[in-house]
């Protein structure tokens, strides 16, 4: 990997560098003008600095550009002087313009960086303030409820015991589910470059993610409908069951009203599109805009807090379908309801 | 009070131990606690136990070496329960000889499925499976002899790769088959693109089968990881 990167920005250094000499060679002897032979070499070592890694590159082509220039555009032609104080002159000048434009461009990489990692930063800064709040809310419950019932349980009676040991196993529920989504961030981080992908067959995910769902939501009516082929989709797979299981969960939650959720994947040549639709309630116009990412909830005043949570469980989404290369949206229906698409490449060939 | 079965849990966290204790000890298991592998290792050897249940991270070490030392004496039915939940970790464990792997946090009923299931698999083994004998489960049928399935009597045509798949998840029904598992028993060599043929013939058994995904099915499915026939007491 970096053996292949170092001989890439040599060749390029290479090319631009030929590219440069026959240029200078071109304006010289067929259009007669010498002046400009300088300036093509500074420019060619600007090129270099800016399309190579590091700023050896631009010094190397400095250096280079200057025992060109002298060798084959000041007199004596096709020979090296560094006699005639002219040139040494001239050389001087192209080696420092050489040297600060390679600076400068590897300064100007270096900002941007800087910037992009700062941004990274902030939005973990930002999740985790996020999920410190979320975690609090259910913990607050678990903490209280069973201390209650350790303290005075006899004296509550047992049909109010059991609403209180359900409070506690859904607020158990909901921080798993934090747990799990903050697995998959840090899945998607530590894989910094690129996810791994394995070739899976849609069938097989679409099985594993739909028993998982109704086991936990034996209740809810769920639709699905995949194409009759086998698609073949190359993907994390467990990131992927992630992304459905959050949609649908979120479908579960905050889709008031809803009685039918349905499960489609369509294909055409190229790739699959997932749609979870919902008959719900539809999504706030103000929260449409940022659903994604991870402050979806921050604007509602109401005082249930698991709305916040569907701030933190589509930006995984987005995420991860992003590091699939991949596009994910969410629309109101015109005849109400919500409705998540997302597409993924799919890998050609047949399969039988 | 002869026939309970014995059941020993390694786990070093105390608040787990007694949750799981309560839980079987309800369910009519008796059950040994060991809370690091030094005391898991003597307790086996003492009282040994018809199942174990075991955790991966111990005080005293990885309990997957524990595990693999474990297999070579002995194929007594253990199920992992651990917070570790990737699918690498999935199939280290299932590899080195686990019966099945249920994560934490985990559902006391499927847990308890999951004991019932794998206790059954010894059963099995222990009452020496005829070669002529037939598989049930619900009513999935296989007739080992002739290599014919039913389903509710209906024959079902599957492939020879297809039949051998079944076959090979019910000979080990009540264990999860991990996919390197299965396609090296299958057609006998580890093969990378393999993974994807066997989901290919995977998802066409079950259309034979007549069953949508998600729908429940007698194979359970672990993405990235593999899969299980169930067992009868599921």
């Amino acid at each position: 990997m970096k053996k292949s990167s170092v001989i890439k920005n040599i060749l390029l250094t290479a090319l631009v560098l030929t590219c440069a000499f026959g240029t200078a060679i071109l304006m010289q002897n067929v259009f007669g003008v010498k002046q400009i032979v300088a300036a093509v070499f500074v420019f060619a070592v600007f090129i270099v600095s800016f399309i190579t890694d590091k700023y050896v590159y631009g010094i190397v082509s400095a250096f280079v550009s200057v025992l060109a220039v002298n060798w084959a555009f000041t007199f004596p032609y096709f020979a090296f002087s560094f006699g005639m104080t002219e040139n040494i002159v001239s050389a001087v000048v192209m080696i420092i313009i050489a040297l600060f434009t390679s600076m400068l461009v590897t300064k100007v990489k270096y900002t941007e960086d800087l910037k992009r990692e700062n941004e990274k930063e902030r939005m973990r800064a930002n999740l985790l303030r996020a999920v410190s709040h979320d975690l609090r809310t259910p913990l607050t419950t678990i903490y209280g409820a069973t201390s209650m019932l350790l303290d005075s349980g006899d004296a509550i009676d047992k049909e109010k015991q059991i609403e209180i040991l359900k409070g506690i196993k859904e607020d158990a529920d909901w921080l798993n589910r934090i747990v799990e989504n903050l697995l998959s961030v840090t899945r998607i981080s530590e894989g910094k470059v690129k996810i791994i992908k394995t070739p899976t067959v849609l069938d097989e995910l679409v099985d594993s993610v739909i028993v998982r769902f109704k086991k936990r939501y034996p209740h809810v009516n769920i639709t699905v409908q995949i194409p009759d082929e086998i698609v073949v989709i190359p993907m994390d797979a467990l990131l992927i069951s992630q992304v459905l299981v959050n949609i649908l969960e979120n479908a579960v939650h905050h889709a008031k009203g809803m009685t039918e959720l349905r499960f489609c994947v369509e294909v055409d040549e190229n790739k699959a599109y997932f749609s979870i639709i919902d008959n719900g309630c539809g999504i706030e116009k103000d929260r449409l805009l940022n659903l994604f990412d991870g402050y979806g909830g921050e604007k509602d005043n109401s005082n249930d807090n698991r709305k916040r949570n569907a701030g933190i469980g589509l930006s995984v989404c987005a995420s991860i379908i992003k590091a699939h290369g991949g596009f994910i949206c969410a629309e109101n229906q015109r005849e109400g309801g919500a409705k998540f698409t997302f597409d993924l490449e799919r890998e050609k060939g047949q399969y039988e | 009070m002869n026939n309970k079965y014995k059941i020993l849990v390694v786990e070093d966290e105390k608040n787990i131990q007694t949750l799981v204790s309560a839980l079987l000890e309800t369910e009519g298991y008796s059950v040994i606690s060991a809370y690091n592998l030094a005391e898991a290792d003597m307790l086996f050897v003492s009282h040994r136990p018809d199942l174990i249940i075991l955790d991966l991270g111990m005080p005293d070490g990885d309990g997957i070496v524990f595990l693999k030392k474990l297999r070579k004496t002995t194929a007594v039915p253990l199920i992992v329960l651990s917070a570790r939940n990737s699918e690498s970790d999935k199939v280290d464990a299932l590899d080195a000889g686990a019966n099945d792997y249920v994560t934490k946090p985990f559902s006391s009923a499927e847990f308890l499925a999951r004991i019932r299931s794998a206790l059954r698999s010894v059963r099995l083994s222990e009452t020496g499976r005829l070669p002529h004998a037939t598989f049930n489960v619900d009513d999935l049928k296989i007739d080992y002899e002739s290599r014919r399935i039913f389903i509710a009597n209906a024959e079902i045509r599957l492939t020879q790769t297809e039949y051998n798949i079944v076959a090979f998840l019910a000979q080990n029904a009540g264990k999860m088959m991990t996919y390197q598992g299965i396609i090296k028993a299958i057609w006998g060599y580890p093969d990378g693109g393999g993974i994807k043929k066997l989901q290919v013939n995977m998802a066409n058994i079950r259309k034979k089968f007549g069953i949508k995904p998600g729908e429940e099915s007698y194979i359970v499915n672990e993405l990235g990881v593999g899969y299980r026939m169930k067992g009868l007491e599921e």
